[in-house]
Parts: structure tokens; sequence; C-alpha cells
């Protein structure tokens, strides 16, 4: 009997790992799904969802449910970061009266009791009652102390008093400082925990921004900015209208795909010198470029760290980006390009003669490609990298993912100096904005901008259209004085409330209108974004200085041409 | 025999220090430089930081454009003339430069209130305490 007995057995210890396997994989796969219905079904208690007034959920809110006028409650928890809870009554317990405590920061205390029914349902019937509910806001000592820290943080970028990553990692502090020291004293000057800070950072544009700043700091080495200028130089055959024409669709696609600034800073020498050759006033070229520059960056979701937040922040991805904006872009850029030919007519046609030999020499030299082995492995790279923008998101890769993916790529196959490539990264920028995001949630957590979302939302009404041309002009005229940065992203919970308030505005138009107006808007004054500081760096070295003056001139013109095409584009694309 | 030492940047505005320059080399027959001097600090006005290597080398090319401009310039006039190109502060490597050769005259443009970084009263003082120093006349052109 034992054989017959025996051999099952042996076949059955052969297939042993397998069933193993099957059994954990079962096993998780009931607890995975299964056991939390099982253990509500045979319990009693209330579950339900916390909310703010404008409908937003409230995590990390305190729970207790008290039984039978009982001081101690029977259970606790806390909210989860999309507002659910569940408090269970265990079943030994006898009932007579429950109510629930609602505690958060921020908040005033909420108390809820069971209706008769509800009661009956939820001690005779064994069973959950749902029951939602939404906080109402209290404003303590630590709103003023954030809206001060946080409008002295944007004084001081404005002012350029401090350099903006240090104004704020300064304000980070001070928040911390006031919330977890102050807090300890003074209860009302609680923000939030270290821990609850850090749940604000937006991981996904700190490592997208990271990426990029590697795949940059190859390709800026390779020469092909100054060579596609000098490109544009012969194939316009001395036709300065044209000339003008190719260079600001070279440095719009190279801003859409790379940096405004990195691409200005490398092709604004060769431009200056092409311009002296042809013998008209460089500025001419100069800043039709950059113009072009600062608004080429807005095409796509890599353009501007404000579209990447953006992107991060409502979930768009790089295709949402290229269906929704690229088009709206092209619009505005031949609407700048007509613009341009206009103011600068007379300037075009009054090119004279070509330059002499040894300066057409000089000019050959600076436009070559300094390293065409860099070059095609870092194109190749490139190509790749826009590629997995476009298809990553069917195989869940982020941005930011498919970046950092290109970023190992390039220096796996160019094969750089690791810590020059480290070097590159700008870490300042990165600190900027980790600091930057947990300003920004403590300006959130205390209620700011809960307040400015319903007083928008107030002035809007339930008008799209409104909304719109509120947004993408605000966001215009302030980008051209402060740092789009921080306004985008104190901005964004704003957009997110009116987007999910006013009837129409589910398909995310205000997110692009954000990122219009932010983005168009640094080319209204010479303080409107890093390029023009910086190009006016360079033209000034040549001798030729762009002064406030001169560059509203062109530059406040230009935005508005560019920024109406642009709201022009959402109302015919969205509305 | 000295050397005249122009201090330019190249644009419009500096044409006519650099034909005061040329015009003073060809009267007195001394050797004329060009002498281009930047500095970087305008990447301080970018918000995040940027490869000052892969900057300078862009500056130094079209310092060297700027500087073969003005060499022509006075090859036109038929004045023999070269060009140096110095990085750093402008008012620390003027006085490096000065002292470095033997030196007859260092012809300065007086800074134009829009187009000009520079304000003149600095300009002056750094040419007498120069003047003083290396006992180099500095000629700085009238408006």
């Amino acid at each position: 009997m034992k054989a017959p007995n025996q051999k099952p057995f042996m076949a059955g210890h052969k297939y042993l790992p397998y069933l193993s396997l099957s059994l954990i994989v079962g096993l998780w796969l009931v607890a995975r799904f299964n056991p939390p219905q099982t253990a509500i079904a045979a319990s009693r208690g209330v579950a339900g969802h916390v909310s703010d007034e404008q409908g937003e959920p409230v995590g990390d809110a305190e729970l207790r449910l008290y039984v039978n006028e009982s001081r101690e409650p029977v259970a606790e928890t806390r909210s989860q970061p999309d507002g659910t809870y569940l408090l269970v009554l265990g079943e030994e317990e006898a009932v007579s009266s429950v109510y629930i405590e609602v505690e958060r920061p921020h908040f005033q205390t909420y108390t809820w009791s069971p209706s008769r029914e509800e009661l009956v349902t939820l001690l005779e019937q064994g069973s959950f009652v749902t029951h939602d509910i939404v906080l109402e806001r209290r404003i303590v000592a630590s709103f003023w102390v954030v809206m001060l820290i946080f409008v002295g943080m944007l004084a001081i970028i404005a002012s350029e008093r401090l350099h903006n990553t240090l104004a704020a990692l300064l304000a980070m502090v001070l928040i911390f400082g006031f919330s977890l020291v102050g807090g300890t004293f003074f209860p009302d000057l609680f923000v939030f925990s270290f821990e609850q800070a850090l749940e604000y950072i937006d991981f996904e544009v700190i490592f997208l921004l990271l990426g990029m700043m590697i795949v940059i700091g190859v390709i800026e080495e390779t020469g092909i900015f100054q060579w596609t200028a000098y490109q544009a130089y012969r194939l316009s055959h001395g036709r300065v209208w044209l000339l003008v024409i190719i260079l600001m669709s070279i440095t719009t696609v190279a801003s859409a795909l790379l940096d405004n600034v990195t691409t200005m800073l490398l092709i604004t020498p060769i431009i200056l010198e092409i311009a002296l050759a042809l013998k008209i006033n460089p500025l001419s070229l100069v800043l039709p470029a950059l113009l072009a520059a600062n608004a080429g960056g807005l095409a796509t979701l890599i353009g501007t760290p404000v579209n990447v937040m953006i992107g991060s922040y409502a979930g768009l991805s790089f295709n949402d980006f290229a269906v929704n904006q690229t088009p709206g872009v092209v619009m505005a850029m031949v609407g700048l390009m007509i613009f341009i030919q206009l103011y600068f007519w007379k300037e075009y046609h009054t090119a004279s003669a070509g330059p002499s030999p040894a300066l057409m020499k000089r000019l050959e030299e600076n436009g070559r490609i300094r390293d065409m082995a860099k070059l095609r492995k870092g194109g190749i790279v490139f190509i790749g990298l826009l590629i997995l923008f476009v298809v990553g998101e069917r195989f869940n890769l982020s941005p930011a993912i498919s970046a950092i993916a290109g970023a190992v790529a390039i220096l796996l196959w160019v094969r750089p100096d690791i810590r020059q490539m480290m070097g590159v990264v700008d870490w300042t920028t990165l600190v900027f904005f980790i600091s930057l995001f947990i300003v920004i949630g403590a300006v959130q957590e205390v209620g700011l901008l809960a307040l400015i979302s319903e007083w928008l939302g107030r002035i809007v009404g339930t008008s799209l259209i409104g909304a719109l041309l509120l947004i993408v002009w605000v966001a215009a005229i302030l980008s051209g004085v402060i740092d789009n940065v921080p306004f985008a992203a104190a901005m964004l919970p704003v957009v997110q409330f009116l987007t999910r308030t006013i009837p129409g505005a589910q398909n995310y138009a205000l997110y692009y209108g954000l990122a219009i107006g932010a983005d168009l808007g640094g080319n209204s004054s010479l303080i409107g974004s890093s390029a023009n500081l910086v190009v006016a760096g360079i033209t000034e070295r040549a001798g030729y200085k762009i002064s406030f003056r001169r560059f509203l001139q062109v530059g406040l013109p230009a935005t508005l041409v560019t920024t109406a095409i642009g709201c022009l584009w959402l109302i015919i694309h969205f509305l | 025999m000295g050397k005249i030492l122009c201090a330019t940047r190249g644009g419009e505005a500096s044409f006519r220090t650099q034909d005061a320059a040329i015009a003073r080399a060809k009267e007195t027959g001394n050797e004329l430089v060009f002498l281009y001097i930047y500095d970087m600090e305008f990447l301080a006005y970018a918000k995040y930081t940027l490869r000052s290597d892969v900057v300078s080398e862009e500056l130094d090319r079209m310092a060297d454009f700027l500087m073969t401009m003005a060499v022509e310039r006075a090859e036109k006039e038929g004045v023999q003339a070269r060009y140096v190109i110095r990085h750093g502060d402008f008012y620390k490597e003027l006085a490096s430069a000065v002292k470095e050769g033997p030196t007859s005259l260092v012809i300065l443009g007086r800074p134009a209130e829009e187009e000009s970084r520079f304000e003149v009263e600095h300009l002056q003082e750094l040419a007498r305490s120069l003047e003083k120093e290396t006992g180099v006349p500095f000629c700085i052109l009238p408006e």
C-alpha cells in the first residue's frame, strides 16, 4: 500500500514549488482584495469622506468615535490623503449613543451624531453608516505668519536681494521654525509636521528636471546651436527677413525641446556676429530670437519648468501638451514673426554687402560642430527620449522616468566625465524647487489658497471664458515682474479648484491658460525671464546694451500679440 | 617705441574710440593693441546655474570676431594692429595689461549714458590712479 501511496506523494513533491508559489500568490490575492470587505461586513461603524468647503479632500484629519457619552474614544483613525476614513465600532459594545469628533489644524473642530434612523441602522443591522464631513476653515496665527513669509519670499526674489534658492530656503526654514518650535508653545502657529511637509514635494518635477539637465549638459557641448544659426545665415543668402524667420524657428524648437536659457546663451554670440557681418544692429536679430525662445518653451511639457510643474500637478502628458498647446504656440509664433517683420522692417532692408573674407572665416569656424561623435550619440539618445516621452505613458513611464532613462543612456553611451556631468546638474535649482514646494504646501495648508480660490470663483462665477481670460492675463502681467515659477506653483491649487467647479472646465483649459500666461508673460519686460537678462549681459559685452526701456518697446507688444493669439487658440480649441 | 592700448567692446559705440586710437597710432607709428576684457557676472542673473566653461568659450569666439573687425578697421587705414582678450574684472585686467608691457598711451572711450555699463567717474578715477602708478598717460575721449 505504501508504494502506491508514495507515488502520488513523489509526483506531488515534483510540483511542490509550483504549488507553493500558487498558494502564496493565491493568499496574496485573497489578502490583497478580500479581507477589508469581510472585516467591514462583520463590523459596525462609520465610513465616509472628509473635505473642505471647496470640496478638496482633507487628509490627516484626526477622527474619534465616542459611545454612550464616554470621554474616552472607542475608535480613532486619520483620514487618508484622498479624504476617506473608516471608524470601526467593536462588536462587544452595548451602545446607546454615538458621536464622532473630527480635528485638523487650520479647521474648525467638527462633531457629528447620527440621526435616529442612522443609529438604528448602525446598532441593529450591524452595518456601516456613510457620512461625508465638510470641515470649515479656521484662520489662525499660522495663516498670517505663512502669508507674510510667502509674500516676503516673492518680494525678495523680485527685488533680487537674495538668490531665489536662498530666498525659498529661508522661507522654508522660517515656516518650520514657526510651525515646529512656535507651535510647541502656541498651537495656533503650527502649520505642518516635517513628514507632512515632505508630502508636498513633487518628485516628478525634480526627477524630470534632473534628467533633462544631464541630457542638455551633453548636447550643449556639441556646437549644434551655433551650427544651426550659421546654416540659417547661409540659407538666407543675405535676406535678413528670411534669416530672422529661420533663427526664430530654431530658437523656438530648441527651447521647446531643451531649455531657453541654454539655447540663447549659446546662440546669441553667433547671432551677434552674423548681424555684424551683415552690418545691421545685432539687437534686431537677437531680440526676435530671444522672444521666440521664451515663447517656444510653452509648446511642450518639457519646455519650461512651469510646464513641467503643471503637467505633473494636473497629470497632463507630453502628448496632451502636443495636442492641446503646440498648435496654439505655432499660431502665436506666426503672429510674433509678422509683428517682428513689421517692427524691424527698416532695419532688415538696410543690410549691406557681406563680411570680409577674414570675418567670414571666423564666422564659419564659430558655426562648426564641435564634437561630431558626441552629437551623433547624443542626438540618437535625444530622439529616443522624445519617442519615449510620446509612447512612455502606454507603459506607465512617467516623463520623469523617461528623462532619467535618457540621462542614464547618454551617460552610458557618450561616457563623459561623470563628475563633470554631476556638476552640470543644477542642484541650486533642484533645491529651489524642493523648498518652494514646501513653502507652497504651507500656503495651501493654512488655507490661503482656498481663500484665493473662493474669491476668484466668486469673480468669474460659472463663466469658463471669464476664468480663462482672467488666469491668462493675470499670469502674463505678474510673470513680467515676478518669478513665474513660484507664482505658477501657488496658482496650481487655485486652478484645480476652478477646473472642478466651473462647468466645462474639466478639459484642463485653465491649466493650459496658466501655462500660456506664465510663460509668455516673461517676454513683457527685461526682468521677466532669466534668458532676457543673460542675453542682455552678452550683448552688453559686445557694446550693445539692452536697456529696460529698449526691451519693453519690443517685448510688451510682442507679449500682447502672442498672449492674445494663445487665448484665441484656447477658446477655439476648448470652448 | 611703445604701444597704444585701446580698450574696446567692438560695438558701434566703440568705433569712435577705435578710430581715435588708429589715428594716434598712424601719427606716432606706435604699435596698436586692441584690448577686450569681459567678465561673466551676468550669469548670476540666470535663475539656474549655467556651464561657465561653455559660455566662456562662446564669449571668446565672439570677442575674436569683434576684435578681428577692429583690426580690419585699422588695416584699412594702413595701421598694423593686434588684439588681446582678457577675462575678469575690467578695472583689474586693464591695470594688469597696462603694467605688462611698454605702453605709451591708453585710450578709453567715454561711457555713453545709455549704451555702456561703466560709469564715467569710476573710469576717470581708475585712469588717474593708473597714470600715477605706471606713469602711462590715459586718454578718455571727450563726448
